[in-house]
């Protein structure tokens, strides 16, 4: 599924979107505040979800290959982790959602 | 091809085909379409075209687009002194519009055929799905490009570029520096990647590397991360000097940790990083003694075939 439909689903506010995101492949979805658990993940062209808004987020993020992550809560992203998304090419999106409640409408247009 | 109110056919452009491969119209053009109903004014129209910096708006009935007003139409309806009257006096009514499942190579003969810089895009109910610009396939086109150049690199080994591949670097870590923690696997990763790695190795140095550093600023009073990279191998060390691990066993397990409540509040201590680490490397040491530190090395190999053929 390509980033474009998952942004507009979500009714993302763009923190940072690279060169031609709206065309980013999305395979799979992958859920957890917890990085190690982001690190243990086993799969590709995921896109991360998460409420931790911190740097750390990012670079997790970038360490597996990801190139978006969703950070859920209305929880606002600091200048540090956009610049960092920048030099990682990383796709940021702030979504007002929780995270389960992005979840759902995420599982549903991954269906049609 | 969906037509409205004029007939005609659209090739499809032979040369655009390989690259934008099966692409569809509906994966490419932009969602979110606005659009105005027949009694709307053209003032209306002007000044939500101005809001939303986008130079036409197609004219609907419900959902269904009978025209669409451009820049050109409003400027004519200013000139003439007619802000006030309806869309529809002024809009192009000879529509083309384009159907959503259509292949991606449809919409770029559409663009070289007509004059229109924008084509609404309708579904089998013939309803407004979305609009397409040229914007929207560029973008498409540079995405494209750029995965099929990475997937070339991922497939093609032999395009490693051996011959520069070596590297020896070490990057010091203070305790609790949980701004830098993962700036010396990030440079890492980059480095690989310019030498032509495939994903999938360069994930596997990644996560070690990435877990080591971070194991270091929340665990150790500081340390070392080391990188040892040739052709044949990456090996990573982590060195310490102190607090040291009490039971390295216990520390192996999945689930432990020491992690205190505000590093838990940053993300980490789920106590996987070590088994992470282990699972991910070819192979994995680990000495540690209370008091005096912990030496960690893990080894990632870029040859696995090679080594296993000799
Ligand atoms: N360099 C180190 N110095 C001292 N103790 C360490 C060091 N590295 C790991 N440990 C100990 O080993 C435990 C397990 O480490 P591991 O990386 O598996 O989990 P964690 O860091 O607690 O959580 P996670 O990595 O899942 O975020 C740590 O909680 C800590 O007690
Ligand atoms: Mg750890």
């Amino acid at each position: 599924m390509k980033l474009i439909r998952i942004a507009e689903a979500l009714e993302t506010r763009i923190a940072y979107g690279p060169a031609a995101w709206e065309q980013i492949n999305i395979k799979s979805i992958f859920s957890s505040d917890l990085m190690s658990d982001i690190l243990m993940s086993d799969l590709d062209n995921m896109l991360i979800v998460t409420s931790l808004s911190t740097e750390q987020s990012i670079r997790s993020t970038g360490m597996v290959n990801s190139e978006a992550v969703v950070i859920t809560n209305n929880k606002a992203v600091t200048d540090g982790m956009v610049v960092l998304a920048e030099e990682l090419e990383i796709a940021l999106f702030c979504v007002k959602f929780p995270t389960y409640e992005t979840c759902v409408r995420l599982g549903r247009i991954m269906k049609t | 091809m969906t037509n409205m109110g004029q007939k005609g056919s659209f090739q499809s452009l032979p040369q655009g085909c390989e690259l934008i491969g099966d692409l569809k119209i509906s994966e490419v053009m932009t969602r979110n379409v606005l659009a105005v109903p027949r009694n709307t004014t053209i003032r209306e129209a002007q000044s939500i075209m101005k809001e939303n910096s986008i130079t036409g708006v197609p004219v609907v009935d419900s959902r269904v687009v009978v025209g669409i007003v451009s820049m050109n139409d409003i400027m004519n309806a200013l000139e003439s002194g007619r802000m006030d009257d309806p869309v529809t006096d002024w809009m192009t009514f000879e529509v083309q519009a384009l159907a959503e499942e259509m292949p991606l190579s449809f919409a770029i003969s559409a663009f070289s055929k007509y004059p229109f810089r924008r084509f609404p895009v309708v579904n089998k109910r013939n309803e407004l799905a979305g609009i397409i610009t040229f914007r929207n396939i560029n973008l498409a086109l540079i995405r494209e490009l750029s995965r099929q150049l990475q997937e070339k690199n991922n497939l093609n080994e032999h395009s490693v570029d051996m011959s520069s591949l070596e590297l020896v670097k070490e990057y010091l870590l203070s305790r609790y520096d949980f701004e830098n923690g993962g700036k010396a696997s990030s440079e890492i990763k980059k480095f690989l990647k310019g030498h032509g790695i495939p994903s999938r190795l360069i994930r596997r140095v990644a996560i070690a590397s990435y877990e080591l550093e971070i194991n270091l600023v929340a665990h150790s009073d500081g340390g070392m991360l080391g990188f040892d990279i040739n052709a044949d191998r990456v090996v990573i060390t982590s060195h310490d000097h102190g607090p040291g691990i009490a039971d390295v066993d216990q520390a192996l397990t999945e689930g432990f940790s020491t992690a205190n409540e505000w590093i838990r509040s940053l993300g980490f201590g789920a106590g996987i990083g070590l088994p992470n680490i282990k699972r991910v490397s070819d192979e994995f040491i680990i000495q540690s003694t209370l008091g005096l530190g912990t030496m960690i090395r893990a080894v990632i190999n870029i040859h696995t075939k090679d080594q296993h053929n000799n």
